[in-house]
């Protein structure tokens, strides 16, 4: 795992991991057999481009504010199973796959920021695992709204 | 004339009270009951006795009175004071009129008598006549004992009775801008209906319904009135809403049982053809439009028989399969042809009808469950809710081996959902004898999406709920079949941005309960056969047909849609609000070409 020392080491790592997100989604998209779910996943990369825009902003800017919001976490993609990425997958599928990285994300973030002990750093790591936290929630609203809808 | 009394109930005893000395005219004897009043007829005293029922006209007097004789004074036998008011006067002759004072619903309130004999006016003023609208109380449809229907498939309610239904029509205060009408989906003229009950005219009301609701025996029993039409009603206010959807009910079994139902004679035949792909409510509502506009129907279905959800998926004892039959039989005596075991998509694509009809309407519900996702759902025995409903309801696997399809062996069910589906499949395992029924939901009680009578019901029943509950896994035999299920507690997370609080598991909370039989009732999604051959037809994120709302026609031309296939699971009468735009639009746009 890479070892930060500075706050811009940490946003170039983030903004190469939204990249790699936005990648992730164009390539699933184009594997996809309907129309539908190919505009899905272009969707959910121009949320990655989105995210990492945001981020390139902050270093330009150097400002980034740590909100005490408390994100909520509905936990939903904790108790699903694993899934099978088909060129005929459902939207629900779609979003258990976004969930899952979104997570994942989020998770290694709070892993690096225990890690670190330099204030500056730390809190960087913890703002960008909110964020992160963020885009699952988004994701787990529409799932518990629509996939649980009589659940 | 005597409709203004016509929610006081037919023949009901009246008490009567002088206005002045209060002494009452009622007088019993042995079996005889009467009112007594002296009279003053042709300048000579007599003595009067009315019936005290209401509506018996019998009058017996000392000296014969002459049909349409007015009697000069109606006076109290026992203060002797005249009955005569100045207003109001008799709706009917114009005659004067005599007061006395009447008990209704815990009250005292004026009633009036026309004293030209022979004429049957008595009524109430309007203003008393709305006090006693609101003391009448909601009457309920009797209902089968609980015990006894938890072991057999018959409708649960019986239906008002005729008796009940004038009374509950009589709740209805006739409001000059009815809110009701502006709840209903598909906005029948409700106060019509409901005031040609009262006026005994039960064959006018069922076509004033049907101007609007090609299925009102089906949507009488089935839609949710609780939150349209009636949580609108005006007497929702101050006391418990009219009963519409029991009158709907009533009035069109009323036309069925008394065989007033008329096949009408299409004259007008064109020389167009439509093709319906699905029977559900949706698609028998476009063919019977068109049917009766002229054109040549021919509905596709599937299954082996017709009628979408309300035959595979509403249970009997819900919605009685006759009456569903009954309505298909309707139509095809109006022309449409019904083609069964034709799966569109597969057998024939839509390309291929569009070659033989001027237009095609696919009304193919959203039939694909959904389930969690969680481990052991592979398992034996864990069931799609339409799998389980289907088997028990056109399979009719309860009825195994008299019918080829066998129920599930399990004695312990657990149902995962709260909307309709999931009570309807927890009250069909009750009746197939499983010895406890769960069901499992996420949410809390007020969350539940299921009607609040199929909640009542299923609770009355027998059937167990255990709320902010989850399952997170199946558990399974060595023999691959089920036995448990791994559970979480949930609980409701403050209010996010749209203001619902959703449910998050509470950590280590972990339960397991014993069952063998699971039945995932959580949602439905859109079935992809149809559009493995018809990637023209647009469709959304969700796998749901785009329309044009205002036509309901799909990206390709001459190809419609309209129901659970373009909103998801929705209702009844929703999906047969949009049949009935797509078979508007399907005429103008053919009646232009
Ligand atoms: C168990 C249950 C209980 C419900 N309870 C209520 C309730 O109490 N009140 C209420 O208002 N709503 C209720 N609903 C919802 C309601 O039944 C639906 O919203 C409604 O039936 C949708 O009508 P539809 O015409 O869109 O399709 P459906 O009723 O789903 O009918 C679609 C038809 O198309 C056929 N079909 C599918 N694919 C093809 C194909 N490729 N080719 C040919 N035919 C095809 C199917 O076999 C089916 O017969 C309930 C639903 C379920 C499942
Ligand atoms: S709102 Fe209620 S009281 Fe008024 S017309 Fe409609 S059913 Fe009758």
């Amino acid at each position: 795992m890479n070892n930060f020392s500075t706050v811009d080491e940490i946003l170039d790592f983030a903004m190469d991991a939204e990249q790699k997100a936005v990648d992730f989604y164009i390539d699933l998209g184009e594997k996809m057999k309907n129309e539908e779910m190919k505009s899905v996943f272009i969707e959910f990369a121009q949320e990655e481009v989105k995210h990492k825009a945001r981020l390139m902003k902050i270093k330009e800017e150097r400002i980034f504010e740590m909100s005490a919001e408390k994100i909520a976490d509905l936990k939903i993609s904790d108790y699903v199973d694993t899934i099978q990425i088909t060129p005929e997958m459902s939207y629900q599928t779609a979003l258990i796959v976004a969930m899952n990285r979104e997570k994942a994300a989020f998770k290694l973030y709070t892993r690096l920021s225990a890690k670190t002990d330099l204030p500056g750093l730390k809190d960087m790591f913890l703002s960008l695992a909110q964020e992160e936290s963020k885009h699952k929630l988004r994701f787990e609203i529409e799932y518990d709204e629509y996939i649980l809808r009589e659940n | 004339m005597f409709d203004d009394v016509k929610y006081l109930k037919f023949k009901s005893y009246l008490n009567t009270y002088c206005p002045h000395c209060r002494n009452s005219f009622n007088v019993e004897r042995k079996d005889q009951k009467y009112l007594v009043y002296k009279a003053i007829y042709k300048e000579q005293e007599i003595e009067l006795k009315l019936s005290p029922f209401l509506d018996v006209f019998e009058v017996e007097s000392s000296v014969p009175i002459d049909i349409n004789d007015k009697l000069t004074d109606l006076l109290c036998p026992k203060c002797k004071k005249s009955l005569i008011v100045e207003e109001p006067v008799c709706g009917e002759c114009g005659s004067p009129v005599a007061e006395m004072i009447i008990t209704a619903f815990s009250k005292l309130i004026p009633f009036f008598i026309c004293l030209n004999h022979g004429c049957t006016w008595h009524g109430l003023t309007k203003a008393d006549q709305n006090k006693i609208k609101l003391k009448i109380p909601r009457q309920e449809m009797p209902e089968q004992d609980m015990k006894l229907r938890a072991a057999n498939h018959t409708e649960v309610p019986y239906g008002y009775t005729t008796e009940l239904a004038q009374l509950e029509a009589g709740r209805c205060l006739q409001c000059k801008e009815p809110k009701c009408v502006k709840g209903c989906p598909v906005n029948i003229d409700i106060p019509t209906f409901i005031r040609l009950i009262t006026e005994e005219k039960i064959d006018e009301a069922a076509k004033k319904i049907k101007e609007r609701n090609v299925l009102p025996a089906v949507c009488g029993r089935v839609c949710p009135q609780e939150s349209q039409c009636e949580a609108l009603c005006i007497l929702g206010l101050r006391d418990k809403p009219v009963g519409i959807g029991n009158l709907e009910r009533f009035v069109a079994d009323f036309e069925r049982k008394m065989d007033l139902v008329k096949v009408p004679i299409i004259s007008n035949k064109l020389n167009k053809k439509i093709a319906v792909v699905g029977s559900g409510p949706s698609g028998l509502t476009v063919a019977a439009d068109l049917v009766q506009l002229g054109y040549s129907v021919t509905i596709f279905e599937a299954l082996h028989e017709s009628g979408g959800v309300l035959v595979y998926g509403i249970p009997e004892f819900r919605l009685p399969k006759s009456i569903v039959s009954f309505e298909v039989d309707y139509l095809k005596k109006m022309g449409v042809r019904v083609e069964m075991n034709h799966v569109i998509g597969k057998t024939i694509t839509i390309d291929e009808l569009l070659q033989h009809f001027n237009a095609v309407f696919i009304g193919v519900g959203a039939g694909l469950p959904v389930f969690m996702n969680i481990p052991g759902e592979t398992l034996g025995n864990v069931f799609s809710a339409n799998e389980y409903l289907t088997r028990m309801n056109l399979m009719k696997a309860y009825k195994f081996p008299e019918y080829d399809t066998p129920k599930p062996r399990g004695n312990r069910v657990v149902v995962i959902g709260g909307g309709n589906v999931a009570m309807d499949s927890a009250r069909t395992a009750i009746r197939t004898g499983a010895a406890e029924v769960t069901i499992v939901y996420r949410r809390s009680r007020q969350e539940l999406p299921a009607r609040h009578e199929e909640v009542r019901h299923a609770e009355e029943e027998g059937v167990k709920f255990m709320l902010l509950t989850s399952p997170v896994r199946y558990l399974g035999t060595d023999q691959a079949m089920l036995k448990g299920m791994e559970c979480i507690r949930m609980q409701l997370g403050a209010p996010d941005s749209s203001g619902r609080r959703r449910p998050v598991p509470i950590e280590n909370s972990n339960f397991i309960i014993n069952c063998d039989i699971a039945v995932v009732a959580i949602g439905n999604s859109s079935n992809p056969i149809i559009f493995q051959s018809a990637q023209d037809i647009k469709r959304n994120k969700w796998g749901y047909i785009e329309v044009n709302p205002e036509t309901n026609e799909t990206s390709k031309e001459f190809v419609y849609s309209g129901g659970d296939i373009v909103t998801g699971s929705a209702t009844v009468i929703q999906a047969m609000g949009a049949g009935r735009i797509a078979a508007n639009a399907m005429h103008n746009k053919l009646s232009a070409t």
